[in-house]
């Protein structure tokens, strides 16, 4: 087995685990905690298929932003440091139906679906060619999704505004 | 238009307001013979400053003749508020034959003394002072009791 | 210079003799080790000039001598404390979240040392050479600011959670304005990876180079660098006089180390990353014309290049922190929001315009 065998299960064990930490555990602090070190390991994974960009993306969206994001708002909830009361025999036999039925799905299409070898040769995926890539308006480019999504966030920004915006009282 | 002029302009007042900053502490920085602050131990013999009026304790002067000028009146005793003098007289016949009340220990507890002064303020005969001295510590508590009349002290009489 | 050593003979003899001795993937694991523990003692060096430095800066500028106890002019004060620091408990109070709290240090730590891997430090002396550098950095020093919350949540204390929400609105915030700036540049020299940065500022550093638009990103980067490492007068984070210590009040012995080291740590890669990006790296400097002055210049090593340069820069963060008082929490995102940020969007702006019309070097 080579080395990069080796850190493949190491990493993909650990980004296991800490998924399963992150349903599992009853604090909701940690819970994030557990999510933030899962992705890292995702991204680690990225970078020993040698796509860094997407590893440094990963890190930049997901850890510096949605996890702080995440750990903020536990911040300024009400008694976040209390452990959550356990689960409710109702719910547990709900979720885990409804989990099953999602794993089986899964498998289900990942089984069944008829991997096509391509004859093309791989694109090459520098930084600069995901940045033309992405703002490209000939086949394969991604420029009407990019746009949908920037004119998203922009109304995300401008709603967020408005909600905390103060109104002068005459 | 008016707004961006003022934006530009505060931007500007900043930095320089910063920069007078900066330049002040690069001055310092770049003269480190020009510090004015002085390395303590070291200059305990030669460019120490203690001013006169610092309070560093009670000291009962003697002049050269071995005579002070304590009554053994008590006042300071009763002024003070720490209890940290106490004066034991002693009671002697003078030569006229008349009893008399003469100073025979000043003792001082140095360790219980706040150099609140009040001691020399309710002094009738301007007998003690407060001296500049510094570096009182000892090793020994018993060491801060002192007895300020020196051994064999008399009091000096008013010229009148 | 005929008998010059490279750094890159050096790295390519250790992985020869590596591989000739062992099977490719111990060599590789080998490789690893050592070069784990060539930048941890690196980075010890570092955080003893720095610490050092910092000391005998501040005296300075306040009219004191600074350390001068301890050893010639003090130099072992900085190994006193640290002994102090590994010689005491590590001690938690029992009312701690005893993971999170134990793992903050660690994690703050183990991100400043990720952050210096694909750092370049001379021709042929780099970790990683990966071809996204610059964003490996900034994406990388943004983990630290989850240990900073970890560390202030898991104390349970009121000042360090508010001394971590502080840590984290602030770095969250002028991370923005960082990328911004080292934007402008990589714009400009239309790179990510930190050999093809430096190689294209052979004829010039892009602070020279890039005329005011680069000048000014590299003002905002300095600004918001020192923002980014919770220092004075951006220390809100660990504001003695208001919040004690900030996030970390309740850490004790080298668990508090760690957290100084870091700063320390956070700091060089800090100056570290804009002496790459706006100084040159290990480029000598030059002035174009003056080749007896040239010849003097590449004469110096290219390592004390780049340290001299860093340790410019960490001379003007110390030079700020001695300097001005401290922000208030409204003042220090106002500045960042209402000043800093805009103007760095409109430079972003301004330099993709000189990039399009090719009006640059």
């Amino acid at each position: 087995m080579s080395a990069s065998a080796v850190m493949f299960y190491i990493l993909g064990a650990l980004v296991l685990t800490f998924g399963v930490l992150t349903v599992f555990t009853r604090k909701i602090f940690r819970a994030a905690v557990y999510l933030l070190l899962s992705l890292i390991g995702i991204a680690a994974i990225y970078i020993i298929m040698d796509m860094q960009f997407i590893a440094a993306l990963q890190i930049v969206i997901y850890v510096g932003g949605i996890v702080v994001l995440i750990i903020f708002s536990i911040f300024l909830t009400h008694q976040a440091g209390e452990r959550l009361p356990s689960r409710l025999p109702k719910h547990l036999l709900w979720s885990i139906l409804l989990s099953g039925v999602g794993l089986l799905l899964a498998t289900h299409i990942l089984y069944h679906f008829s991997y096509k070898p391509s004859i093309e040769p791989a694109i090459e995926h520098s930084v600069k060619n995901i940045g033309t890539q992405l703002i490209d308006f000939r086949s394969y480019g991604y420029v009407f999704p990019f746009e949908v999504v920037s004119i998203l966030l922009l109304a995300a920004m401008v709603g967020s505004i408005i909600i905390a915006m103060k109104t002068k009282k005459n | 238009m008016r707004a961006l002029i003022q934006y530009i302009k505060d931007v500007a007042q900043g930095f320089y307001s910063l920069s007078q900053g900066l330049l002040l502490t690069l001055k310092y920085f770049v003269r480190p013979w020009k510090h004015i602050v002085e390395q303590y131990p070291e200059n305990r013999t030669t460019t120490i400053y203690i001013p006169e009026k610092f309070a560093g304790e009670v000291v009962l002067p003697h002049d050269e003749n071995n005579r002070h000028k304590c009554t053994a009146c008590t006042l300071c005793e009763m002024a003070c508020p720490n209890g940290t003098i106490k004066i034991i007289s002693a009671t002697i016949e003078g030569e006229d034959g008349k009893k008399k009340k003469v100073l025979d220990k000043w003792v001082y507890n140095l360790g219980m003394c706040t150099m609140c002064g009040q001691c020399v303020d309710a002094c009738p005969q301007d007998a003690i002072t407060m001296k500049n001295s510094f570096e009182l510590s000892v090793y020994n508590r018993n060491d801060l009791i002192k007895v300020l009349n020196k051994p064999g002290s008399k009091l000096k009489e008013k010229e009148s | 210079m005929t008998l010059t050593i490279q750094f890159s003979d050096i790295t390519k003899w250790i992985h020869e003799t590596l591989n000739a001795s062992m099977s490719p993937g111990w060599a590789l694991f080998s490789e690893f080790v050592l070069a784990g523990v060539a930048m941890i003692l690196l980075v010890v060096v570092l955080a003893v000039l720095f610490v050092y430095m910092e000391r005998k800066v501040a005296g300075f500028m306040q009219l004191r001598l600074g350390p001068h106890r301890v050893g010639p002019w003090g130099t072992m004060q900085v190994f006193a404390d640290v002994f102090k620091l590994l010689l005491k408990e590590s001690f938690a109070p029992f009312t701690v979240d005893k993971f999170l709290f134990n793992f903050a240090p660690i994690l703050v730590l183990a991100v400043a040392f990720m952050a210096m891997a694909p750092i370049s430090f001379a021709p042929g002396l780099q970790l990683w050479d990966m071809n996204i550098g610059i964003l490996y950095v900034t994406a990388v020093s943004s983990i630290g600011v989850i240990g900073i919350l970890m560390a202030g949540w898991s104390s349970n204390n009121k000042y360090s959670l508010l001394g971590a929400m502080r840590s984290g609105a602030q770095i969250v915030s002028y991370e923005l304005s960082a990328g911004l700036s080292l934007v402008a540049v990589i714009a400009m020299c239309g790179s990510l990876s930190i050999s093809d940065i430096i190689a294209s500022q052979a004829d010039g550093w892009w602070i020279f180079k890039g005329h005011l638009p680069i000048m000014f990103a590299f003002v905002v980067y300095v600004i918001a660098g020192t923002a980014e490492t919770n220092r004075a007068p951006f220390d809100l984070a660990e504001a003695e006089s208001e919040l004690t210590a900030g996030y970390h009040t309740e850490f004790s012995g080298m668990q508090f180390g760690m957290f100084y080291l870091t700063e320390y740590i956070n700091m060089a890669v800090i100056s570290m990353v804009a002496t790459t990006v706006f100084l040159g790296g290990w480029l000598p400097f030059h002035i174009y014309g003056f080749d007896a002055f040239n010849n003097v210049m590449n004469f110096i090593p290219s390592w004390i290049w780049f340290f001299g340069k860093t340790f410019f820069i960490i001379f003007l963060m110390m030079w700020f922190r001695w300097t001005f008082p401290r922000l208030r929490i409204d003042q220090l995102l106002k500045l960042e929001w209402k000043y800093l940020l805009p103007l760095s969007i409109i430079n972003v702006v301004i330099v993709a315009f000189l990039v399009v019309m090719g009006w640059h070097f």
